[in-house]
């Protein structure tokens, strides 16, 4: 029902611009009052569900969440066995319990209005900002600036930093949508954000960060109306800039070794480690099918390093085959498609940007993991969300999945 | 401000959403599909490369029995010294251990050391260690507390008690058990049994996972052999070949084959020129080795493969040769079989023929001519016109037809590796009429010695055509019997009755023919000689021959035949009945009455049969010389006493009749002595009477002894050595006459 409803949507959009508008103008105004009750109640009643959380989201998100957290599990406890004084729970415990609080403050998020993030929009970038510099004086952790060192607890800089990018953009866009065809409101603003991100990033450096940073502005900008020609003028740009460092610089040394190692994996040259991909690739060959089955992965078995990181999709194909793979990549593809879907139709275009900007960070994400894992791309750090291991970035995911079923609570679609 | 999304949002938001959904996954999902199922199966093998520490165990190779159960080849358990680099975490560690394997081992520290650095968790550094170097390792990680970095494996290595004894059949295995050459080869699937594996799912550091994945499987050992070889005979046959090789001076090696008539089973195949299998790369021969470390560098490996080639080859089964007159056997059945012929055809050889008319001219090996001759005549002359003539009377379809019945077109298929094809005229069958003259006599076609002792087989069992074969039961690893190979007879070539005949004639061939020299008293022994000549194959300027006899006996109801085959006899002689017969005959005359066969003397030859000396001692002077002559000995007094107080030959010993005996009456002359006189080239009767004369006793030997033209060739003492008085002296003969048979 909804499928038909998008698609008879999208092939009429041109005949029917007017109309359509008028009918999306007329259903919040029907149910505006009732919303307005919703979200009253929802601040004195946290466990109510009544209120019109998207539950197919709200189900993606929590049966993702309960698969990623098996998987994690599967993959780490050799690693906790080994590293970790014979003690399998030991990464388990520590997610789990990131899990519990992040699935927590989903709940209690999806009961927030999204409109308060309209106050938090500069606030959240200034901190984030902030982080970004903060992380550049910290020790580096393997040669690189990523992690905040707050006592035990650490967190990346960078997650911060999506979140605070779509916020941002969001916050603009929606402020300044009717003049996003200008330089001055459509291209200018971003820049002044996206440049000093993409500068201080790159100084970490985080590579895999930088890239979704770029590509989340550049789609946000995109949906968010921004003519194309830019598009065209950015992309010319980096490629020559591109050509520029590979012909003339040696500054991408550090991603030239990556290259290589990508395009052989088999056979590393001097100085170039391709042992986690190649392990990786072992790892996803040896499942075949239908997989060893569940905690049966012998690659996991400190032959991929840190399996329960970048790498965890390996194991997943390991321990249960192309199938358990394949559907996974579905969940995933439906979480996009709920979340995308469940934005375009928010009741105002700060939460269609909102929305469209978190769930296509976590699609990014994913499909940029996967293909670091199958060697579709460079090996560049990306975590798999909702599997990889790591309670802050699990505690942001889910937090902002929170911020997506708050979207769809005044979402202007059918609840089921 | 407008509220919602409009239709640009929706339009580029689906663009977006289209391009991660659908673009995007399904470049991952091709991806997936391309790595798991693709190259899946790369992936996965390089995967259990490194995850699987998988052990092989070696299995028990079988043992090969000679057919009394007699080890000919065996395995004994040796150990593999395994490094671990993967378990060796410390450098320190790392040094100990491979200080103490290259004390230990002998191999070269920084080599190890080179090793022990690398990412694995087995490496071999040495196999088939002995188990005093095994304990030699134990005792270095006992002392040194070292658990786990070094590892040995149990292993085992093949050996052969026996040394060089029947190793061209038994052939020898390579450094990881397979059998290379002979029954190692040929029955390297039975005998080498399953290895084992263990596999150990071992994670990157090469600890064992705590998960266990382990799995072992066991080693299934493998089955023994028992031949039909037996030990014993082997010996006898190798023996005389070996001494044949020697004293005829033989320079392309020899064989010789022995077969139970009925049942096919060989009961003996002895090559000389051969190589012990404990050590088959290191060339036996030391004049050869000596050759080739005199060539030049560039072309010692070369030589030195074609030596061992040439040394590991079972001329037995993988040379032709032509058979020669050796041959007339089968010419002979084969007239006998068409009726062409009779024992009383007569032939008339005036020392030549014509191979076919106007063609060409043939010579008999006796230029003279064997004159008016019968059938069996013609085959004791070996008589090459008469064989032409009957050739001539089977003509060449017949004649291609018997070849063919008694085997000679086919392999035996002998479970031997490397069995020629014959080499017979044309591959059809077709042969001119000069080809069919020659072949007849056994020239210019090549077969191998086992097609002919199979065809000499066939005549003696009555007219069966049975398969060679080596081994006689399979046996499990614990000795119970598998399989049986039973006899089969192929076909039948010739009519018993036939068979029966064609026996009779080389049983007198043996007794007065060209064969006198394979005669051995008592046992009936019937069989043809054979000379040929190795055209096209010898050596520039000088004609190379084959010397072989080919032969059966008891000729009543034959049991045993052998083929003996000298290449190239280099010696005094190389005429099959100077070379090859005696050979055969001693052989036999070890063999036969190992196998119990009974005597049957002639009249003639009990009267030279050799009896035992009686008991004298004690007796006086008079009574003992009485009681000597009375025997019809010849008694010799020695000193002065009045009794006899010791004799020479003693009581029970063996002393041929008119012999000698040697009476001492008193302690002085027992240290009397006498002079061996030359006792070579003469006649029987010669040697009795010089030694009579020399107060010595002979027993004589190898031959036919009733017959005129045996002459002495051997002395068991040598000519001038001081003996007591009536010391047995044994002397060879052969047969003289230089009769190219």
């Amino acid at each position: 029902m909804r499928a038909k409803r998008i698609r008879s949507g999208y092939s009429h959009l041109n005949e029917n611009y007017e109309r359509k508008n008028e009918k999306r103008d007329e259903k919040p105004k029907k149910k505006k009052l009732k919303k307005t009750k919703n979200r009253f109640l929802s601040k004195i009643k946290m466990i109510s569900l009544k209120s019109g959380t998207d539950l197919p989201f709200l189900f993606l998100v929590l049966t993702i969440v309960v698969i990623g957290l098996i998987m994690m599990f599967s993959a780490s406890y050799p690693n906790a066995y080994y590293l970790h004084k014979e003690d399998s729970f030991y990464f388990i415990k520590n997610q789990l319990i990131f899990a519990i609080i992040g699935i927590i403050a989903m709940f209690s998020i999806s009961y927030i209005d999204y409109n308060i993030f309209h106050k938090w929009a500069v606030p959240i970038s200034g901190i984030s900002f902030f982080l970004l510099v903060v992380v550049l004086l910290m020790p580096p952790i393997n040669g690189v600036h990523r992690w905040v060192q707050l006592g035990s607890f650490s967190f990346q800089a960078s997650e911060i930093t999506k979140f605070a990018i779509v916020v941002s953009f969001a916050h603009f866009i929606n402020l300044n949508f009717n003049r996003m065809g200008t330089f001055k409101y459509g291209i200018l603003p971003y820049i002044i954000i996206l440049a000093p991100t993409v500068v201080l990033l790159a100084l970490e450096p985080h590579i895999s960060c930088t890239v979704i940073v770029v590509l989340l502005a550049a789609g946000m900008l995109f949906i968010g109306g921004v003519k194309l020609k830019w598009f065209g003028m950015v992309l010319g740009a980096i490629a020559s800039a591109l050509i520029y460092l590979v012909v003339f610089t040696d500054k991408l040394t550090y991603a030239n070794n990556r290259i290589s190692g990508w395009l052989d994996p088999f056979s590393p040259g001097a100085g170039v480690d391709t042992w986690q991909t190649r392990q990786g690739l072992y790892a996803i060959g040896s499942g075949g099918l239908w997989g060893l089955g569940l905690g049966n992965s012998r690659q996991k078995h400190l032959y991929i390093p840190e399996p329960q990181n970048d790498f965890i999709f390996s194991v997943v194909c390991e321990e249960l085959g192309f199938i358990g793979a394949v559907v996974i990549l579905l969940l995933f593809a439906f979480l996009i498609w709920r979340g995308m879907i469940i934005s375009m139709k928010a009741k105002d275009k700060f939460g269609s940007l909102l929305g469209i900007g978190l769930t296509a960070q976590v699609g990014l994400q994913v499909i940029l993991n996967i293909a670091v894992v199958t060697n579709t791309i460079p090996n560049t750090g990306i975590s798999l969300p909702f599997f990889s291991y790591g309670g802050t970035s699990l505690l942001m995911l889910l937090a902002q999945m929170g911020i997506i079923l708050s979207i769809s609570r005044t979402s202007n679609m059918e609840k089921s | 401000m407008a509220k919602g999304t409009t239709v640009r949002m929706w339009r580029r938001s689906l663009v977006v959403l289209g391009f991660l959904v659908f673009f995007c996954f399904a470049i991952l999902i091709f991806r997936l599909i391309n790595l798991q199922f693709i190259q899946g199966e790369y992936l996965q093998q390089m995967a259990s490369n490194q995850q699987m520490a998988d052990t092989k165990i070696n299995a028990q190779r079988g043992t090969i029995y000679d057919r009394n159960m007699k080890p000919l080849a065996q395995s004994a358990t040796v150990w593999t010294v395994v490094l671990e680099p993967a378990y060796i975490n410390t450098d320190e560690k790392r040094e100990i251990i491979c200080q103490g394997m290259h004390e230990i081992l002998g191999i070269d520290k920084d080599k190890l050391l080179e090793l022990a650095k690398k990412r694995s968790c087995y490496t071999i550094i040495k196999k088939k260690v002995d188990s005093d170097v095994k304990d030699r390792i134990i005792e270095f990680k006992t002392k040194n507390k070292i658990a786990s970095g070094i590892r040995l494996i149990e292993d085992y290595k093949r050996y052969y008690p026996c040394g060089s004894f029947a190793a061209p059949v038994i052939g020898f295995t390579g450094a990881d058990s397979q059998g290379l050459a002979g029954i190692e080869a040929y029955y390297d699937k039975t005998l080498k049994g399953e290895p084992g594996r263990i596999l150990t799912a071992k994670n990157a550091i090469g600890t064992e996972m705590p998960f266990d994945y382990e799995q072992m499987i066991a080693p299934k050992p493998g089955q023994s052999l028992k031949l039909c070889i037996d030990e014993t005979i082997q010996h006898f046959m190798e023996k005389n070949l070996e001494e044949g090789v020697i004293n005829n001076k033989v320079k392309n090696r020899a064989a010789a084959i022995a077969m139970d008539v009925k049942t096919g089973e060989i009961l003996g195949m002895a090559v000389k020129g051969d190589f012990d299998p404990n050590e088959p790369f290191k060339i036996a021969d030391p004049e050869e080795q000596a050759r080739i470390d005199a060539l030049p560098e560039e072309e010692k490996s070369k030589a030195k493969n074609e030596a061992l080639s040439k040394q590991w080859r079972n001329k037995a089964v993988s040379d032709t040769y032509y058979p020669g007159s050796v041959f007339k056997m089968v010419t002979a059945s084969m007239g006998l079989e068409l009726d062409v012929i009779n024992e009383q055809s007569t032939f008339n050889c005036n020392g030549s023929i014509k191979a076919c008319e106007g063609g060409q001219t043939i010579r008999c090996h006796k230029r003279s001519g064997h004159g008016t001759q019968n059938l069996v005549e013609a085959l004791c002359h070996s008589c090459n016109p008469a064989f032409i003539t009957i050739g001539q009377k089977i003509g060449v379809e017949h004649f291609f037809n018997f070849y063919k019945a008694f085997g000679f077109h086919s392999k035996t298929n002998i479970d031997l590796p490397g069995e020629s094809e014959d080499i017979f005229f044309n591959a059809d069958g077709s042969m001119s009429l000069t080809d069919l003259a020659v072949a007849s006599m056994g020239q210019n076609f090549g077969i191998t010695p086992i097609q002919m002792i199979t065809a000499a087989a066939t005549i003696a069992n009555g007219g069966n055509v049975v398969q060679p074969h080596m081994v006689k039961e399979i046996l499990d690893h614990d000795g119970n019997i598998v399989k049986t190979i039973e006899p089969i007879v192929k076909r039948k070539a010739i009519s018993e009755k036939t068979a029966k005949r064609v026996t009779a004639m080389l049983h007198e061939n043996a007794v007065s023919g060209a064969a006198k020299n394979a005669y051995v008293p008592g046992y009936r022994v019937a069989g043809k000689t054979g000379t040929s000549e190795k055209i096209g194959l010898s050596t520039p300027g000088q004609k190379d021959y084959i010397s072989s006899f080919c032969g059966f006996a008891p000729a009543d109801d034959p049991k045993i035949a052998m083929l003996v085959f000298f290449d190239t006899p280099k010696g005094e002689y190389y005429y099959g009945n100077a070379v090859a017969a005696p050979v055969f005959a001693k052989a036999m005359q070890d063999i036969l009455p190992y196998m119990g066969i009974e005597k049957i003397y002639t009249e003639e030859e009990l009267k030279t049969l050799d009896f035992k000396a009686p008991d004298l001692v004690g007796k006086s002077v008079n009574d003992a010389k009485s009681a000597a002559i009375s025997e019809s000995l010849k008694p010799i007094v020695i000193g002065n006493g009045e009794t006899v107080i010791s004799q020479l030959p003693e009581s029970s010993a063996q002393i041929p009749k008119d012999g000698t005996i040697v009476l001492y009456t008193d302690k002085e002359s027992k240290s009397s002595t006498v002079k061996v006189p030359k006792l070579i080239g003469l006649s029987v009767f010669e040697v009795n009477k010089t030694a009579i004369s020399a107060n010595l006793n002979i027993k004589l030997s190898g031959t036919n002894l009733t017959d005129s033209s045996v002459i002495s060739a051997t002395q068991s003492i040598p000519e001038g050595t001081e003996v007591p008085p009536g010391t047995l002296i044994t002397v060879g003969f052969i047969h003289q006459e230089k009769t190219a048979a």
